[in-house]
């Protein structure tokens, strides 16, 4: 998935670059990015999704 | 000095140029030329401060849109939560412990955490020094650094891409919490699902342990782990006379002297006369403030004047009577004080077998000059864990778990002495005397050779809480302030 997210981030980033006028897919590809990033951190610390401290 | 728009978007070219060619590019010439390959939470930090990268680029080209500014600052704060949550897991391991490669000696989850509160920082600083902007109208050219920047970052990113392919696999793969190192030959890549197990989602993880309660435990020592234990009848039944200020949660007696100490749920903590009904001296601990005091479970007399009391976090209390107490200095530990108590140390022991366990019973053995606490079992740790504490300086000098002796049988081969819920013990003779309050069942444990010698059931006791010795009888006190006398088994 990491993967995926790597080519979705450099996809958007060559749409800012060379496609200016594509905004509105560059910055869904952005939130996407954000949204599957999210689920990756997510899935590597669901079994404790607090740090393992004292709070 | 204000920030005009032109100002802000050469910055932001130079931010992405340093953030992309510093910590995300250098991350990738480090799994080219160490072989480090992160683990699934590193890919994710990685790729929280690409994307931060990737809005500056969005502002670069089309101006400081609110939502680009509300991105950055939502990554911002997930990527100090990702930072915490990774850094929490080895911050607190001895010297040169952490995880994987270090950066000027700084590990790569503590630099995720020091990035994101950098880019917070610097957002602030930049919205407060920003000129009011009219919304832009289009995409703008940006200047010879922001083409620069646009870019090293497509080139970075499709090289983390590829290494992001070799170390984590396509999709539907993901990183994995311990990565092997990053090879070239497509023999040595490992794509895998090991994150999604186990299924369970938790908050806490293995912190999630919830407080003991030993007045839930079955009393009924025909159902104990243990077999065939052989009966010790209570030969008569004693009080606690003396007026406390909560359920009597632990007790102690001194040898010489002849006194009892007596810790009660409510922080009490009462030196009682011979014959437990005049109190001596009494003090009520402050829970709060330095060393966090949860309810008190255990009390011994630790030699010469000093008593000892541990509450079921492992923090401990070392107190002492002296005529005439210094009233200003004691105010700040005792709600409440005779005038003539002093503390003498307060801290919490540390423990590894018995790391996220609660105690409910203290000891002191006068031959190794240790304490000894025993672990009380949890739905994440089935343990009994003996933990033993040099008097000298109150570090743990040893921790085991008693292992059967042969006379011993458990009931059947999935139960396990464990399910003990010890809730007081004396040392004598070189034995550990331990009540559980499950069961109702006295443990021997020898503690020289580390064994569990013998077992006996003892009906008829309620909420027991503490255990003390008297000549040739243990003395086990209930939470309703009744003492059970026994005689000590010799075995």
């Amino acid at each position: 998935m990491e993967f995926l997210n790597f080519l979705l981030i450099v996809w958007a980033a060559w749409l800012v670059w060379r496609r200016p006028e594509r905004e509105r897919l560059a910055f869904r590809l952005l939130v996407i990015s954000c949204l599957l990033m999210a689920l990756c951190f997510f899935i590597g610390s669901h079994g404790s999704l607090v740090p393992g401290v004292n709070l | 000095m204000p920030l005009s728009e032109e100002r802000l978007r050469a910055i932001l070219a130079w931010v992405v140029i340093v953030l992309v060619g510093g910590p995300v590019a250098s991350a990738v010439l480090l799994g080219v030329l160490e072989g480090d390959s992160p683990c699934i939470l590193c890919w994710a930090e990685r790729t929280s401060m690409v994307l931060i990268a990737l809005c500056a680029l969005f502002v670069i080209r089309y101006g400081p849109r609110p939502r680009y500014i509300g991105v950055v600052v939502l990554l911002g704060v997930w990527g100090v939560y990702m930072g915490l949550r990774h850094s929490a897991l080895h911050l607190a391991r001895d010297l040169g412990q952490g995880f994987s490669a270090a950066i000027f000696g700084v590990h790569t989850y503590v630099w995720a955490l020091v990035i994101h509160v950098t880019v917070l920082a610097v957002i602030g600083a930049l919205l407060l020094f920003m000129r009011e902007i009219a919304p832009a109208e289009g995409p703008r050219l940006p200047s010879r650094a922001g083409r620069f920047a646009m870019g090293l970052f497509v080139v970075v990113i499709a090289a983390n891409a590829l290494q992001a392919f070799a170390s984590t696999g396509p999709p539907p793969f993901f990183g994995q919490g311990d990565p092997v190192r990053l090879s070239l030959n497509p023999r040595h890549w490992v794509w895998s699902f090991e994150e999604l197990e186990p299924y369970h989602i938790s908050l806490r993880g293995s912190w999630t342990i919830p407080v003991p309660n030993p007045a839930a435990a079955d009393p009924d020592p025909a159902h104990g782990p243990l077999a065939g234990l052989p009966a010790l009848a209570v030969t008569s039944w004693e009080r606690v006379g003396a007026p406390l200020n909560g359920a009597l949660s632990g007790l102690a007696r001194d040898s010489a002297t002849r006194r009892f100490l007596a810790v009660t749920d409510h922080y009490g903590v009462y030196l009682l006369d011979s014959t437990l009904t005049h109190v001596l001296h009494h003090v009520v601990l402050d829970k709060g403030f330095s060393v966090d005091l949860t309810p008190l479970a255990g009390a011994a007399f630790v030699g010469g004047d000093t008593l000892a009391v541990l509450s079921t976090n492992k923090s401990y209390a070392l107190l002492t009577s002296v005529p005439h107490a210094d009233e200003r200095a004691e105010w700040r530990h005792f709600l409440e004080t005779d005038g003539q108590v002093s503390e003498v140390a307060l801290g919490r022991f540390q423990t590894v077998r018995a790391h996220q366990m609660y105690v409910l019973s203290l000891a002191f053995d006068p031959a190794a000059q240790e304490l000894i606490a025993v672990s009380v079992p949890n739905p994440r740790h089935h343990q009994l864990v003996v933990s033993r504490f040099a008097r000298k300086d109150l570090t743990l000098s040893s921790e085991f778990e008693p292992q059967l002796t042969a006379g011993l049988t458990l009931r059947s081969p999935d139960r396990t002495p464990a399910e003990y819920v010890v809730t007081g013990a004396v040392v004598t003779d070189g034995r550990l005397y331990a009540i559980s309050a499950a069961y109702s069942t006295l443990l021997v444990v020898d503690l020289k050779d580390r064994t569990l010698q013998a077992a006996y059931a003892v009906p008829g006791l309620a909420h027991p809480v503490g255990l003390a010795a008297r000549g040739a009888d243990l003395l086990v006190a209930q939470a309703d302030g009744r003492i059970a006398v026994l005689a000590r088994p010799v075995r």
